[in-house]
């Protein structure tokens, strides 16, 4: 970011595109007047401000992978006023966004590693950018192994289901496991909460890094499922979220310790939160 | 190249008098009984015997409501403007403490984003700092690290001297803008300054002081570093009443709030305000998960604020002694008294 | 006071060594020597912590407002004024009777504590304070300071018309201090009520300019007991965060009605306000007003009456019209 931009002045840009998820939650598909990213380069991982003047802002991770060259996708769940009026809007409206802020998924370090991602429901969101990288044509070969391990309520529930169900099973060395929490008429697929389908699948830790997003109570239980697997703190990732005003580490109200999340996270190494109080 | 001069008091007002003929003077003034830093065209109005001001000097690099943009819609396009933010400016009257306080407000919206409403006023302001006449009850910069004639973070300080000031240039600025007005200013040198300075401390460490006992800052640094859950800070919370006066009026509390307001719907604006860590809702988020639920962990995140995280962040503490919310609280929780009781939890582990 | 001060340590060792409460609010001695603070005692061998002396000025009521839900049983330590506050939240049933012990203590009357701090030495202990028709005498280790009641007695003080507790399990105290019938009238309010309608407005627009919005006064109000706050609501926003005359003559006029026929005039939000601005006044005014339209007396004052604004008589002045 250049010494001339005020970092709190949000850019105007266009809704191109708008995906229904689920019954809650849609992708917007973002771009800058004359088309694309402009300077936002992000990396997977990272997240934007994204607001409506004279309604208010919200830090919203981007889902789209850097890979995507030409734009910017968002998936927001409508739950309190910004995000409810940001879903009445439609393609060719204006939406305000500021960024890219915070840390991002290691994707380095991953290079040459298996890969399993674990998440729940809308929760798949932040990482959808990086495994879009990661099976990106161009990164496949970088990357060993990729399991996905994905749940949701009900079959309404579960987010991005053309990529899950048509576009990432094809890809080469990818193995995609679909959970519901309660069996429903249509689904023929697997039964059980994310955790208990991590202990029945018992995905090896050998070469392996961990990443997983999903409501805190899901969390809590892969986390200890993953420990029981052999997963050491060091290998296992997961975001934070945080009610965040500035998203530039100056309004204060993010902060677990000394650390800001809009700056020193989203993303952390489970051994780094440890060190953390437990105040999330 | 630091300069040193006196000046007296009537020649003082002249100078900041002539100072305003290019300048905005933010000076302290004293209104209905309590003074703040406001404009002041006329340099008459300075106060001169005030203790400390209510509100302190970051109001005027952060004002406590800020626009950020105000924006119009047209032709079905949002037209965002930002605010023209002040030029020149003279900032006079800024005790020790809060000088101190500036230098630790100044990382914070520094940084990889530099926030542009803080920096502007920051770089066209020249501060001039004023030493103290005498230590308030509640002061205690002496024993955080700083002192009532400590000229840091000043560009121009000036220390009392019997009815007359002792100026140093503290920063080439200062000492630029003593020489071009060098005729309100007589001769003095570094050694009559220090002097005056050592002198003058010693003095006024002399006036008595309630609260008796040493502070260990680095030791109950690492107390904290290794304490987060101790029965204290519950027990401490019982009598907080939650509301925001300590962080309002603390120098070096920056918690603010971003809203957005509009009439019509086809313009409006986004404003920023101070907020405060104490109030329930400050980390409430929209789903309904509050991480400091209760009083305890947000008067817990006050005090590590400023005695381990800010010092963990950017090196410097976030408590510059000005006693501010020792004398406002209306319940009494005195920072020097919960770093005694600290040091005594730790002295006992 | 040291005799009330004794009591006090007395009756609360006994009530919480043989179980009768589990918790003692009351006063204690603060980091200043002209300040107290209050203290929650949960052991009897920690009575000695309490303190009573011309400087517990604050209304303790609030806390059972805080403390709700405690498990057992609450002492507190009332003065005459704040006593009301106990009755009034009886009234409003947000809190149970039978949950809390009254130690009421009948008030000689509170030193402001501007001229506390104007006098007594920072490093001076205090050892013992009395109150009489003089005035207010402190012996100090630096010597006997004393105060007329012209300079040291608060305004509250002088407008007290309940120095002794309208309601108390335990009464401390011979006699708390007499006002002046003359101080009872509301002449202060009434002489604002007087002033030119331009006059009262930049009155009371220069305080409300220089009013932080650091909610002191709502947080430390007894009467305030609602669950969720208009001004903190951000759906819909009431009132704007915004930090200006409008936005800050918006919250104190909206607090003031909606404390009316609540308020008892405690002072609270006055003493804390960090700004001083004169919310005791806007409150009285209120508190005129429904005296002289229903003949009701202070709120708080009487546990039987029904308060004014929460019952309707058919000779109401409002249904005259």
């Amino acid at each position: 970011m250049s010494d001339f931009q005020n970092p709190i002045l949000p850019r105007m840009a266009f809704i191109t595109n708008i995906i229904d998820e689920t019954s809650d939650t849609k992708t917007f598909k973002v771009e800058f007047e004359g088309g694309g990213k402009g300077d936002f380069l992000h990396e997977p991982g990272q997240c934007a401000m994204l607001s409506i003047p004279g309604v208010g802002e919200a830090m919203i991770s981007v889902t789209s992978s850097p890979t995507f060259k030409d734009f910017l996708e968002f998936t927001i769940k409508r739950v309190g006023r910004l995000t409810n009026i940001i879903h009445q809007l439609e393609v060719g409206d204006q939406i305000g966004i500021r960024g890219p802020y915070g840390n991002n998924f290691p994707y380095k370090l991953l290079e040459g590693k298996d890969i399993l991602f674990i998440a729940g429901g809308f929760a798949l969101a932040p990482l959808r950018s990086l495994i879009n990288y990661v099976l990106d044509d161009e990164h496949r070969k970088d990357y060993g192994k990729v399991d996905i391990i994905y749940g949701a309520r009900s079959v309404d529930d579960l987010c991005f289901k053309r990529e899950l169900f048509e576009n990432w099973p094809k890809k080469q060395d990818t193995q995609i496991y679909v959970t519901i929490d309660r069996a429903e008429e249509g689904w023929d697929g697997h039964v059980a909460f994310v955790p208990t389908y991590l202990e029945e699948l018992q995905p090896s830790p050998e070469n392996k890094y961990a990443l997983t997003c999903g409501p805190p109570i899901m969390i809590k239980f892969v986390l200890q499922n993953l420990q029981k697997l052999g997963y050491q703190d060091d290998h296992v990732i997961t975001t934070l979220e945080m009610r965040m005003k500035c998203g530039i580490g100056k309004c204060g109200r993010c902060n677990i310790g000394s650390k800001y999340v809009c700056l020193d996270g989203p993303v952390f190494f489970l051994d780094q939160l440890k060190q953390l109080p437990q105040e999330y | 190249m630091a300069v040193y001069k006196k000046i007296s008091k009537d020649n003082l007002v002249q100078f900041l008098q002539e100072l305003t003929k290019d300048r905005i003077l933010i000076a302290p003034v004293r209104e209905h009984d309590l003074v703040s830093f406001s404009p002041a065209a006329d340099a008459g109005q300075v106060d001169f015997t005030f203790q400390n001001s209510f509100v302190p000097p970051k109001s005027w690099f952060f004002p406590q409501t800020e626009q950020i943009f105000s924006f119009r819609i047209e032709n079905g396009k949002y037209e965002l403007s930002e605010p023209s933010l002040p030029g020149g400016t003279v900032l006079f009257g800024v005790r020790p403490c809060d000088l101190k306080s500036i230098l630790a407000l100044d990382p914070v919206f520094d940084g990889k984003f530099d926030d542009n409403y803080y920096s502007d006023r920051r770089k066209n302001t020249i501060i001039i700092g004023l030493g103290c006449q005498s230590v308030g009850r509640g002061c205690f910069c002496f024993k955080v690290g700083g002192g009532p004639l400590e000229s840091n973070g000043a560009d121009i300080f000036l220390t009392p001297a019997g009815g007359d000031f002792l100026a140093e240039g503290v920063t080439d600025q200062g000492t630029d803008l003593i020489n071009k007005q060098s005729r309100f200013f007589s001769d003095s040198s570094a050694e009559q300054v220090d002097k005056e300075k050592r002198e003058g401390t010693d003095r006024l460490l002399k006036q008595p002081t309630g609260l008796k006992g040493d502070f260990n800052l680095p030791k109950l640094k690492a107390f904290l570093d290794a304490n987060y859950e101790i029965p204290y800070w519950e027990e401490l919370s019982y009598r907080c009443l939650g509301c925001g006066i300590c962080t309002y009026l603390c120098p070096t509390c920056h918690c603010f709030d971003i809203n957005d307001y509009a009439r019509t719907g086809l313009e409006g604006e986004r404003i920023r305000c101070w907020d405060s860590c104490q109030f329930k809702d400050f980390t409430l988020m929209a789903g309904g998960h509050n991480p400091r639920p209760s009083k305890k962990e947000r008067v817990r995140n006050r005090f590590m604020h400023k005695f381990k995280y800010h010092e963990d962040r950017y090196s410097i503490f976030g408590c510059v002694g000005c006693g501010r919310c020792v004398q406002k609280c209306p319940v009494n929780i005195d920072p020097r008294k919960i770093i005694l009781d600290l040091q005594e939890v730790a002295g006992n582990e | 006071m040291k005799g009330i001060e004794e009591q006090i340590r007395a009756t609360s060792s006994q009530l919480l060594a043989t179980g009768d409460v589990q918790m003692v609010i009351g006063y204690g001695a603060g980091s200043d020597n002209t300040k107290t603070m209050p203290v929650f005692i949960k052991r009897a061998e920690d009575v000695g912590k309490l303190v009573f002396n011309p400087l517990c000025v604050s209304n303790l009521a609030n806390y059972l407002l805080q403390w709700k839900n405690f498990e057992g049983k609450i002492a507190i330590v009332v003065k005459g004024c704040d006593s009301r506050s106990i009755i009034r939240l009886l009234q409003d049933k947000q809190i149970e009777r039978e949950k809390i012990i009254v130690l009421g203590v009948s008030c000689p009357g509170q030193l402001k504590s501007g001229q506390a701090e104007a006098k007594i030495p920072a490093d001076a202990v205090v050892s013992e304070a009395a109150v009489d028709n003089s005035g207010f005498k402190l012996q100090t280790s630096g010597g006997l300071i004393t105060f007329s009641l012209d300079e040291g007695l608060l305004e509250k003080c002088r407008q007290c018309e309940s120095s002794r507790p309208v309601i108390s399990d335990h009464l401390f105290g011979e006699k708390g201090f007499e006002a002046d019938k003359a101080d009872l009238q509301f002449n202060d309010v009434a002489a604002l009520e007087g002033a030119p309608l331009e006059e009262k407005s930049s009155y009371w627009d220069k305080y409300f300019e220089r009013c932080l919005r650091c909610y002191a006064c709502r947080n430390s109000c007894p009467a305030c007991s609602c669950r969720e706050c208009v001004f903190d609501m951000v759906e819909p926003d009431w009132v704007a965060k915004t930090v200006n005359l409008s936005d800050n003559s918006a919250f104190h006029l909206i607090r003031a009605f909606h404390v009316a026929g609540r308020c008892t005039d405690c002072g609270e939000c006055e003493r804390v306000c960090p700004a001083d601005i004169p919310l005791r006044t806007l409150n009285r005014k209120i508190i005129k007003d429904i005296k002289e339209l229903f003949g009701a007396p202070m709120p708080g004052s009487d546990l039987e009456a029904l308060p004014a604004l929460s019952f309707y008589a058919v000779n109401d002045p409002e249904s005259q019209n």
